[in-house]
């Protein structure tokens, strides 16, 4: 007979048992993941698959989705920063993340040496896309397209038409020296203290500020064999770099603005009527921003123009975002089919509003397909759309050659070190030559 | 009789076996030499080992083994490279800047966190109306999430329109205002001070668990013995304090190394406020060079646990009450 005490053993034994397997199964859950071989299931219709984006499309539009192709959608929103750093993590552990998530323009190179999403080409006709998607040659590295598109970004340049009339200033800068010109007669004449708005905080956006300006004087920060091309003082990306920090020294650009970062310019200058321009700005920032009336008290008031250059006007550098498929991802043809849908035309008009207000996708700004900025463009519901339209059919890629695979590295000593010579710590001269020796060092391995 | 963890109770006096109760005191024989081996409670840890094992043991025996090897997507094969890492990341100008900067966020904030717990601690040691609701307050900065704390102390700090320069505007104080960015000391300063506001919370609740063991006996004899107050914090609380105030410093220490959101989000990636571990973030994840931040991580390492072991023996005293 078992007495009390054995009885307790016995109970446990049975709890240990329980507890020793439940912590195993929530361990191997914990490291699972891992060991899906690449290639991924062919199924469609029937498969759960998982988007790691942005903020979530309108869920009647996934709903629509699910119903036509018979694929359920698992959204995962997180910031770009969260993103970026989890495809890392899991294309270098070779685990699953996500079916589709984001490719930046600016990680191409690296992805397309890496290899770590699948090329585009093989799920979709891709170059039947390219006509309505001037874009999609900023995702095209080693003749492959790693990424769709979906949402048309490039650097513009707008304008506070009130605060330049109250200044006196008549008629749009064609070059720089014009542009310059205005921004001092702003000043000069009191109606702002600070006309010009730079984001020195040293961060992506400042490397893209040079970008769209080294563009104006006239050419790129990289060669097409990826080599600098800004270390003359007669180059445009140094001429470019002196023209931002003597812009910070001579006051046209608050003097605060060493760590300010650029959508908090955009949100708390131009969109306040603190700042008359802002020379390298988010396309879009017109109807997304500055005319919205909870977030900006300059309503009708900032315009695009085509933007300053050395001689003329100059054109305008692509940043756009693109969605793809990396190589560990479980259903790889449920999510191509996901990605066609919805970087279609008609479903790009519904997010913009075309087709109804409850279809539209918030956050969304402005459609990577041209046919879909002309039809809005057609229709009125674009702010500037004329102007954009014009711009998105000739906006051209950052890097002539393609992204580097080692623009990563390149970008932090871009923002570092102009950061520090607009703080003064070094000269523009030293902050060439340092980014120049990162590019250098990074393009032979060393 | 009852089994119960090895001890065997019974009614027999200590020392005589078999000897009749005396006086009807039970006491408790215990039988060394005969305990059983009990799988219950290795059993009962055992996720928790697991778990320890698989989430911290695991990856920093990987972490130690990967730091000799060049591991680098953009550059394969994996192989070995013995002392390069540590070698490269020596000679790297960012992460140089970077150690300074670290060095003060750690000297500073253990310092000042631990001396605004001890002070708070210390005020909320005796009861009085409302303190519920001011512990309650009082942990609200250590609740939030870095991330949040410095979006929140980015519109505080904002030169153009944040609280501190549109105050300093509106007194007529302002020149250029507080500029994030500006000058190292200022900027690693205002970065330190948003973090001793996250982690003072936790460090206080640690003294003052502390503190609520020292018997009120204690202080009511001093106070006989004509102790002033300043004289009762030197004799009694700050000795007793010590194994809690060794506790909160080796937490601070811990978080001011691994300090990352603050000056990431507050000041970018500027080198007037990097932090090591945004270094080890930049190489690892931008550079996709792990093998470089495996072996900077784990510097960091080694650097915490000895700083910590210094901070045990130097401030840790064994107290009985």
């Amino acid at each position: 007979m078992w007495g009390n005490g054995e009885r307790s053993v016995k109970r446990g034994w049975r709890a240990a048992s329980a507890a020793l397997m439940a912590g195993l199964l929530v361990a191997a859950a914990g490291c699972s993941g891992g060991g899906q071989p690449s290639g991924g299931s062919t199924e469609v219709s029937g498969a759960t698959i998982t988007v790691a984006l942005g903020a979530p499309p309108p869920a009647a539009a996934l709903k629509d989705f699910t119903a036509q192709t018979g694929i359920k959608v698992k959204w995962v929103n997180l910031d770009w920063d969260s993103l970026q750093t989890k495809i890392s993590a899991a294309a270098t552990a070779k685990t699953y993340f996500a079916d589709a998530t984001d490719v930046d323009w600016s990680r191409v190179g690296q992805l397309g040496k890496l290899g770590w999403f699948y090329p585009m080409d093989s799920y979709l006709d891709t170059k039947s896309m390219a006509a309505d998607m001037p874009q999609l040659a900023s995702f095209t590295t080693g003749g492959h397209v790693v990424g769709i598109p979906y949402d048309a970004s490039f650097m513009v340049t707008t304008v506070n038409t009130k605060l330049l009339k109250q200044a006196g200033v008549s008629g749009t800068p064609k070059t720089i020296d014009e542009y310059t010109a205005d921004l001092q007669k702003v000043k000069s004449s009191g109606t702002v203290k600070y006309p010009l708005n730079i984001p020195f905080s040293a961060a992506e956006g400042l490397s893209t500020y040079w970008y769209e300006t080294t563009g104006a004087f006239g050419g790129t920060v990289l060669d097409k064999q990826q080599k600098p091309a800004f270390t003359s003082p007669d180059s445009a990306g140094y001429k470019a770099a002196q023209w931002m920090v003597n812009a910070l020294k001579t006051g046209l650009v608050p003097p605060g603005n060493i760590n300010v970062a650029d959508s908090q310019g955009q949100q708390t200058l131009m969109a306040k009527g603190q700042v008359a321009s802002t020379f390298s700005d988010y396309s879009g920032n017109v109807g997304t921003l500055y005319n919205i009336k909870s977030s900006s008290s300059v309503v009708g008031d900032t315009q695009y123009i085509p933007t300053p250059g050395a001689n003329g006007p100059a054109g305008n550098l692509s940043n756009p975002d693109g969605i793809g498929i990396p190589k560990q991802a479980k259903y790889p043809k449920a999510a191509a089919e996901f990605i066609k849908w919805f970087t279609s035309a008609q479903k790009q008009a519904d997010f913009t509003g075309l087709n109804g207000t409850d279809k539209v996708y918030s956050g969304f700004t402005i459609p990577s397909r041209l046919s879909v900025v002309q039809q809005m463009t057609a229709k009125g519901n674009l702010d500037g759309g004329e102007e954009l339209q014009a711009m998105l059919k000739t906006a051209q890629p950052v890097f002539p050659g393609g992204a580097p695979s080692w623009y990563p590295k390149f970008s932090n000593s871009v923002y570092t070190n102009l950061h520090a010579a607009a703080t003064g710590s070094i000269t523009v001269d030293a902050a060439m030559k340092a980014i120049a020796d990162t590019a250098n060092q990074a393009a032979s391995g060393s | 009789m009852t089994f119960s963890r090895g001890v065997e109770s019974s009614s027999q006096a200590v020392g005589q076996p078999g000897a009749a109760p005396s006086g009807g005191v039970t006491t408790v024989v215990v039988r060394r030499g005969r305990r059983r081996f009990e799988v219950l409670p290795y059993a009962l840890v055992a996720p928790v080992m697991i778990f320890i094992i698989a989430l911290a043991l695991v990856p920093a025996v990987f972490t130690i083994v990967e730091s000799f090897f060049t591991v680098n997507p953009l550059d394969p094969p994996t192989r070995f490279s013995g002392l390069a890492n540590f070698v490269h990341i020596a000679h790297d100008k960012a992460v140089i800047s970077s150690i300074g900067n670290t060095a003060f966020y750690m000297v500073v904030g253990v310092l000042l966190s631990t001396a605004m717990a001890l002070a708070i601690a210390v005020v909320l040691q005796r009861p009085f109306r409302g303190r519920s609701l001011v512990i309650a307050v009082l942990i609200l900065p250590w609740a939030l999430p870095g991330v949040v704390e410095g979006i929140l102390w980015t519109g505080i700090f904002d030169p153009n329109a944040g609280l501190i320069n549109s105050l300093l505007t509106t007194l007529h104080l302002g020149g250029t205002g507080v500029l994030l960015g500006q000058s190292r000391l200022l900027t690693i300063t205002l970065i330190e001070l948003v973090q001793v506001w996250q982690i003072t919370p936790l460090s206080v609740l640690l003294i003052l668990a502390t503190l609520q063991l020292i018997p009120d006996e204690l202080y009511e004899a001093a106070e006989i013995d004509g102790c002033s107050p300043w004289r009762s914090f030197l004799a009694i609380t700050f000795p007793l304090a010590r194994p809690g105030i060794a506790v909160c410093m080796v937490q601070a220490v811990i978080a001011t190394i691994n300090i990352f959101d603050q000056p990431y989000i507050l000041n970018g990636a500027a080198d007037t406020g990097a932090s090591l571990t945004m270094q080890t973030y930049f190489i690892s994840f931008q550079n996709l060079d792990f093998g470089q931040g495996y072996a900077l991580s784990l510097l960091i390492t080694a650097v915490t646990l000895v700083i910590s072991l210094g901070v045990v023996r130097a401030i840790y005293r064994k107290v009985e009450l």
